[in-house]
């Protein structure tokens, strides 16, 4: 099966750290694409300190957000400020369709891997290079992580209660966002390249991505003048629409009717004839004047109740409704169960290591998470050896030279 | 010639997956949005221009159905089911979000389309997938987020989990859908065929819990909501810093990637007079480590964050944002839509465009490319369609429908 891989033919010399870039080689890697991936020896990659870990221990491997980010690629360290790197560098970019990096940008250039110098290298090659704030602008320096472009796109700000400072989205938030609009770009540019033959270089930002996730609320500036806010959990058409507090600690059902028949459904499946009887709540209008009075109704009608009880029988009302889900409710979840999506890796040293599964299921070619993340270092002899055909003197030099750290 | 511009794309999503349709549109691809007669329910999703609702003036549409066109088709008639298939016969990708089972029930399934044309790329897009339990669970986005992870880690810890802003699960299930079609397109041009691609916007948005999707099977401690940022046992760490006239992000964290950053801060901090050598001297690469194992006492750290938020509450935003870029700090402002759009970072990328809604004898900006392609530019060639805008385009210059079938068609209320 692995050869029937939609990507299969698809090689990747991949520069890409932290959490935005990986993301979107994984996605590659998922559906059958070679990718190799650069690693520095000297400079840790930010995403293998990062929570959560492998038995909560922090280890050089233990980092789960980088073994979910690099799953099914190869790794080799090179430290690209050695010069017996370069011919490295410059052997992977021939063998490669795509390149792709993720630093800040002029870093590539200071080490003379900008595609100008390796479309002379090879003529045909994509190369994308994906940053906050993209390649230019007074902007362009901005180091750092999505959380930071989240915060400069906007999402930060809108996210949270009106009468409090921004809860914020969790985390690096565009960072979750880029990854599909990088692979989408490569593999378009591919597609391109293959009705063509030409290559090119394409320009990403993650905050511009990013932007296309707030459209609406950017058009209701640009066409209406109207700057929206945090409205907490309120929505503008739907009433109610919240989360509710369920029996235990933190535990908490998410409940939201769309309709004048989910609102119907919803006080049947409560059998509180009063909210149903109640004239003011007929209309979605007349709900939303007084949502805050409903939602209280419904807090005290849930705040005593299994969380997993409400959400079966609001559901068997045909009411959106759902447990708030923490990680261990995702992984006994019968439905994320039964969509494959959480996968157990072998790892060399720990045992079986959990990774999220690949994002779609295709009927016929299937994408498959075919191994760990690597080591640092890991696949040093087979890249050199079996994908470059470098020979055993060759690579003693490597060595040698230190180049691989 | 654009990057996708040889491929047609039929879009029957609803409000779920419009935004698949519209990333294939803006490379290229001639995407026709087939709408129940009368128009998408999408145009009923607020807000509108000039606040009246009107199906050709949503702006979520508008926002999502950039560069397609569309026609109007009533698929629950068998004439419309007809020439829908006609139209199959001729695309490379169909992109859907119907509940599960509606399409095959209406014969438009993937089995009864490969059928017609064994090279269609047919996506799904739903809440929680194909089948399982929980296929047929009624749904919305804050179900979804709950569902998916993202949900319980944002908002304030004494109040319940909030939303993450404006709708944001089906788009990116959307994207997921995008990435996957064009995956099982390279496929397609080996094999000559088409295959069904199912994607869930649950599994979608676990991508937003930043791998603590994964702390459970791990056996690893899990973040837990605190406002403007994370708490990680006990630990509370500030991700949101107030500026003098607003707030920042800020990452000021720990460890042999972070703690470097963390380093050269709290050095500028000291240079500043804001703490003393001992305090800017401490070891920010073990300074985690040392926290989560007691040696350094939660107390102590109570006491860095307040230097440190009395050290960026003297300071704008400008000021604070101004810094990161002549210094390498981790900091960005938190900004308001207007302030987005505003932007002269977006300005000297040129990165708004101007689109023209001929119909009201206006032009708008809205989000521009997603990326900078150096050979194939992504171009926005027009504005979201209104309802059954090119109805005699598709019926009768492409399937050459003659007048009086299209007048026929359009009596019976087929389109």
């Amino acid at each position: 099966m692995p050869n029937d891989l939609p990507l299969k033919d698809v090689k990747i010399c991949d520069f890409m750290w932290v959490m935005a870039g990986p993301a979107s080689t994984r996605i590659l890697a998922d559906y059958g694409a070679t990718v190799v991936r650069i690693e520095s020896p000297t400079r840790v990659d930010t995403a293998r300190t990062l929570q959560p870990y492998y038995g909560n221990q922090f280890g050089p491997d233990s980092s789960g957000l980088f073994a979910n980010c690099n799953a099914g690629k190869f790794g080799i360290s090179l430290d690209l400020g050695n010069t017996a790197a370069r011919g490295v560098v410059h052997d992977l970019v021939r063998w490669a369709d795509v390149v792709t990096e993720s630093f800040s940008p002029k870093a590539m250039r200071a080490w003379g891997f900008d595609y100008e110098t390796l479309r002379k290298i090879n003529p045909g090659v994509i190369m994308l290079s994906s940053c906050l704030m993209g390649q230019t602008g007074p902007l362009a320096k901005i180091a750092g992580f999505g959380n930071m472009a989240a915060a400069i796109s906007g999402f930060t700000n809108l996210t949270g209660w009106p009468d409090r400072p921004p809860s914020g989205v969790f985390g690096a938030y565009t960072d979750y966002v880029a990854p599909r609009f990088t692979a989408m770009a490569i593999l378009a540019a591919l597609d391109y390249r293959r009705r063509t033959g030409a290559g090119q270089y394409i320009d990403q930002s993650q905050a511009e991505c990013a932007i296309h996730f707030l459209g609406p609320a950017i058009l209701d500036y640009t066409v209406n003048g109207r700057v929206e806010e945090r409205v907490g959990n309120s929505d503008t058409d739907f009433a109610p629409h919240g989360v509710y507090p369920a029996a235990g600690d933190d535990n908490w059902v998410a409940i939201v009717c769309r309709d004048d028949d989910d609102w119907r459904r919803l006080c049947a499946a409560m059998e509180d004839d009063d909210l149903a009887r109640n004239p003011h709540y007929a209309s979605a209008a007349g709900r939303l004047a007084h949502r805050d009075a409903i939602d209280s109704s419904i807090a005290k009608w849930s705040r005593a109740l299994d969380r997993g009880a409400i959400e079966s029988r609001l559901q068997s009302h045909g009411v959106p409704a759902h447990q708030v889900q923490n990680s261990a409710d995702a992984y006994a979840d019968p439905q994320f169960k039964h969509r494959g999506h959480f996968v157990a890796l072998d790892h060399p040293s720990l045992g079986k290591f959990t990774v999220e599964g690949p994002r779609a299921k295709l009927s016929r070619t299937p994408a498959a998470v075919r191994r760990m993340a690597p080591s640092l270092g890991q696949d040093n002899q087979y890249v050199l050896e079996t994908i470059l055909g470098y020979g055993e003197t060759q690579i003693t030099e490597l060595v040698a030279s230190r180049a691989l750290g | 010639m654009s990057v996708l511009s040889p491929y047609r794309v039929l879009d029957l999503t609803t409000e779920r997956g419009l935004l698949c349709g519209q990333m294939l549109a803006d490379m290229g691809a001639d995407v026709i949005k087939v709408e129940p007669p009368g128009g998408s329910p999408a145009r009923s999703i607020g807000p509108f221009y000039r606040d009246a609702p009107h199906p050709d003036r949503s702006l979520y549409w508008w926002a999502y159905n950039r560069n397609k066109r569309a026609i109007t088709l009533d698929l629950e008639r068998d004439a419309g089911r007809d020439l829908l298939r006609r139209l199959v016969e001729r695309a490379d990708f169909l992109i859907e979000s119907h509940n599960p089972g509606h399409m095959s029930q209406h014969n438009l399934g993937f089995a009864d389309l490969a059928k017609i044309n064994p090279a269609l790329i047919y996506v799904s897009i739903t809440p929680f997938g194909q089948d399982g339990p929980k296929a047929n669970y009624a749904d919305s986005d804050l179900i979804i987020m709950a569902a998916g992870g993202p949900l319980i880690l944002a908002g304030d810890a004494d109040r319940p989990p909030v939303r993450l802003c404006v709708p944001q699960a089906y788009l990116h299930a959307s994207a997921d859908a995008a990435v996957a079609a064009l995956a099982a397109h390279h496929e397609r041009v080996r094999s000559g065929l088409g295959q069904h691609v199912d994607v869930a916007a649950v599994q979608s948005v676990a991508m937003a819990t930043q791998s603590n999707t994964l702390a459970a099977a791990l056996g690893s401690i899990e973040p837990r909501r605190m406002s403007g940022g994370v708490k990680m046992g006990p630990i509370e760490i500030p991700l949101v810093w107030p500026a003098s006239d607003g707030y920042v992000a800020m990452t000021f964290l720990f460890g042999s990637a972070l703690g470097v950053f963390t380093a050269r801060l709290m050095q500028f901090i000291c240079e500043q007079g804001f703490c003393d050598e001992a305090t800017r001297d401490k070891d920010w690469i073990a300074y985690g480590e040392q926290l989560f194992s007691g040696a350094e006492p939660l107390s102590e750290f109570d006491r860095i964050k307040q230097i440190v938020s009395r050290f960026t509450r003297s300071h704008t935003k400008a000021e604070l944002l101004g810094l990161a870029v002549e210094r390498g700090f981790l900091i960005t402002p938190l900004t308001t839509i207007a302030e987005v759009v505003e932007s002269p970072q977006f300005a000297s990328r040129d990165y708004f465009q101007s689109v023209a809604h001929p119909e009201l004898g206006e032009s708008f900006q809205y989000p521009g490319p997603f990326a900078k392609f150096s050979a194939t530019p992504i171009e926005y060639r027009r504005r979201a369609p209104t309802v059954g805008e090119h109805n005699s385009e598709i019926y009768r210059d492409e399937l050459g429908l003659s007048e009086r079938e299209i007048a026929d068609l359009t009596r019976a209320g087929i389109i």
